[in-house]
């Protein structure tokens, strides 16, 4: 290569660099935009209300005071809710896998009469939405008087249908030639899907369990129907009933600490999880 | 290698169950004599038990319970039940008012939503390049989505609070300006609210435009690069063609979650101001939970139910068309 080439090379390459930077800064600044009223309320969060009251429209934490964040991190009751969310969301997640992954096996492996019936039943369970059985769900708890328990916050929805049907589709996917090596070594049914099947199926669970936990800890519908004592908020109702108990604009500061206190579980999770979330959206979603 | 430790420790746990194995003996002969379907028609049955007797009674059951109570005038503690037949829903088509607001008001919020599928598009466009860095935005851009409908809708209802202690508002104030009234005056609250969502779910539209802007082959740009297309030719002619598929998706998702608006309601206007923010699910709620009309309201869930139930089988027909059906 002419040292004139090499030239326009090194020049086309400047060029280039150049351009991502501003591509960069392009989006960089449209983020920051974007995401403007996330850093207002983190400024938010640690001003003083006096400086509130002055000028509430400012991104400069100056006096700098964590006072909300001292009553926000001193209350018994939000960090109760925290516990709740994370109990209810936890063992509503892990007895879905149990009882969906099961069900999954069975329609996906076993030859038996019935079989498309129901799975046909599972699947109109699809089209069901939620508006359609809260009602009698609702009644069903407050009769057997586990109306305000963790219980009624955690069962239902357990025995999901999208679950089954995707788990169903993943299992019809594993080579059967592994099973039937299994079963000639005398392995039942039980332990050939505890011992293949489900190892086999870490991408796919892990996805589901992701989402699962997700949607249950966001859920609003249900918890705020279901509990209607402080005791057994999650912390996603709590935040709700604690800012509108506070609701009057003297106290931005708290409710905003407040906020924050609930976003950041998830955001820990989501930073802990961010790449199977990633994937798992086109898994979960049933687009790929 | 976590697999393998996975499947161990499934094994062991299963050791344990050994001790079972005498008492077991009995029946799993009485098992092994059955003709081969029968067999795995026990095992499987045993498979879906628990699924099955959860599905009974949180879906199947409540389904025809809600229907059963939709014919009757029923209040919250178990009074004053009657079978009415159908004039709940005659009362609902004809005469309520305030659900046909409702109702009207939900479409809205269904076709304010179809921007977002738009905005998540360029946001796909706008990330969608090969830059070190490029996922940080992503993320950025994304994190909203997995909050909490009370974080998000209590963010915004401070930014768009109406007196001067919203954040708009105070800027405005600082600018010498007059406040603008968003969340009471009626069409800006509408705005307020379908802008709302559109910053918290754009994010997921965007990560589904990225995942289907990534299976379209570079090749078939390469190629009509060679041909002389330019970029707006490449996008009309290669890029929309091959987003049908997660453009179908989002558009089925999205009327279906539009549907369902209550969480951002609840949170920011508590359905003002008079009303022109209350959704279908928001008026289901309110006559149920807040003036115990159970046969009432859950005589409009009926309503909400069927209209669902015609989306939903457009999806099911989407699902068939992947090939992933049964």
């Amino acid at each position: 290569m002419t040292a004139a080439g090499a030239q326009l090379q090194r020049e086309r390459q400047r060029r280039e660099t150049l351009k991502t930077r501003l591509y960069i800064g392009g989006v960089g600044f449209f983020a920051f935009i974007w995401m403007l009223p996330v850093v207002w309320t983190i400024v938010t969060s640690v001003r003083s209300q006096e400086a509130l009251m002055r000028n509430l429209a400012s991104l400069i934490p100056h006096p700098f005071t964590l006072d909300n964040w001292e009553v926000i991190l001193t209350s018994s009751l939000l960090w109760k809710w925290l516990g709740n969310s994370l109990v209810v969301s936890t063992t509503h997640t892990l007895a879905q896998l149990t009882v969906c992954s099961l069900a999954a096996y069975a329609f996906a492996r076993l030859d038996f009469y019935f079989r498309r019936p129901l799975y046909l039943l599972v699947l109109i369970g699809l089209m069901v939405p939620f508006e359609a059985t809260f009602l009698p769900v609702y009644l069903l708890f407050a009769n057997l008087n586990l109306h305000n328990t963790l219980i009624a916050l955690i069962l239902p929805g357990i025995a999901s249908s999208f679950a089954v049907f995707l788990m169903t589709q993943f299992f019809r996917g594993i080579p059967l030639e592994l099973e039937e090596a299994a079963m000639m070594d005398g392995a039942g049914r039980f332990r050939i899907f505890l011992t293949i099947i489900v190892p086999l199926s870490t991408p796919v669970i892990t996805a589901l369990a992701i989402f699962t936990f997700l949607g249950n800890w966001n859920s609003y519908l249900w918890p705020i129907i279901s509990a209607t004592s402080s005791e057994v908020y999650t912390i996603v109702i709590g935040l709700r009933k604690i800012t509108q108990a506070w609701g009057d604009v003297n106290f931005y500061g708290r409710d905003m600490a407040a906020a924050i206190f609930t976003a950041l579980p998830i955001i820990i999770f989501f930073f802990v999880f961010q790449r199977r979330i990633i994937s798992g959206i086109a898994i979960n979603s049933g687009i790929k | 290698m976590s697999n393998f430790r996975l499947g161990n420790l499934f094994e062991i746990v299963l050791g344990f169950f050994e001790i079972f194995a005498p008492v077991l003996a009995p029946y799993r002969r009485l098992h092994e004599k059955l003709p081969p379907k029968l067999q795995q028609t026990v095992t499987a049955f045993a498979f879906i038990l628990p699924f099955a007797i959860m599905y009974a009674i949180f879906t199947i059951l409540p389904i025809f319970q809600t229907f059963y109570i939709s014919l009757h005038k029923w209040e919250i503690m178990g009074t004053n039940i009657r079978f009415i037949g159908l004039k709940n829903f005659e009362r609902l088509l004809t005469r309520d008012t305030q659900f046909h607001q409702a109702f009207e008001t939900t479409v809205l919020f269904v076709l304010l939503s179809f921007p977002i599928i738009f905005v998540g598009l360029c946001f796909a466009m706008m990330l969608n390049r090969p830059v070190k860095g490029i996922g940080v935005f992503r993320t950025i851009f994304y994190l909203p989505n997995i909050m909490a409908v009370t974080v998000i809708g209590l963010i915004w209802a401070r930014v768009f609070a109406s007196s001067g202690r919203g954040l708009i508002n105070a800027f405005l104030e600082n600018l010498g300006l007059d406040i603008i009234p968003w969340l009471d005056r009626a069409d800006l609250a509408v705005l307020v609210v379908a802008f709302t969502t559109l910053w918290w779910t754009v994010g997921f539209s965007m990560l589904i435009f990225l995942a289907g802007l990534q299976d379209i082959p570079q090749s078939l740009y390469d190629a009509a690069k060679v041909d002389g297309a330019n970029s707006l030719g490449r996008f009309r002619h290669i890029t929309v063609p091959g987003l049908r598929r997660p453009f179908a998706f989002l558009c089925v998702l999205q009327v279906i979650a539009s549907f369902q608006i209550f969480g951002q309601v609840d949170v920011m206007t508590g359905g003002g101001p008079a009303g022109n923010t209350r959704t279908i699910v928001y008026n289901i709620w309110e006559v149920t939970f807040q003036y115990f009309q159970v046969g009432y309201g859950t005589a409009m869930a009926v309503i909400m139910f069927g209209v669902l139930l015609v989306i939903s089988i457009f999806q099911l027909s989407l699902f068939r068309d992947q090939g992933v059906g049964s």
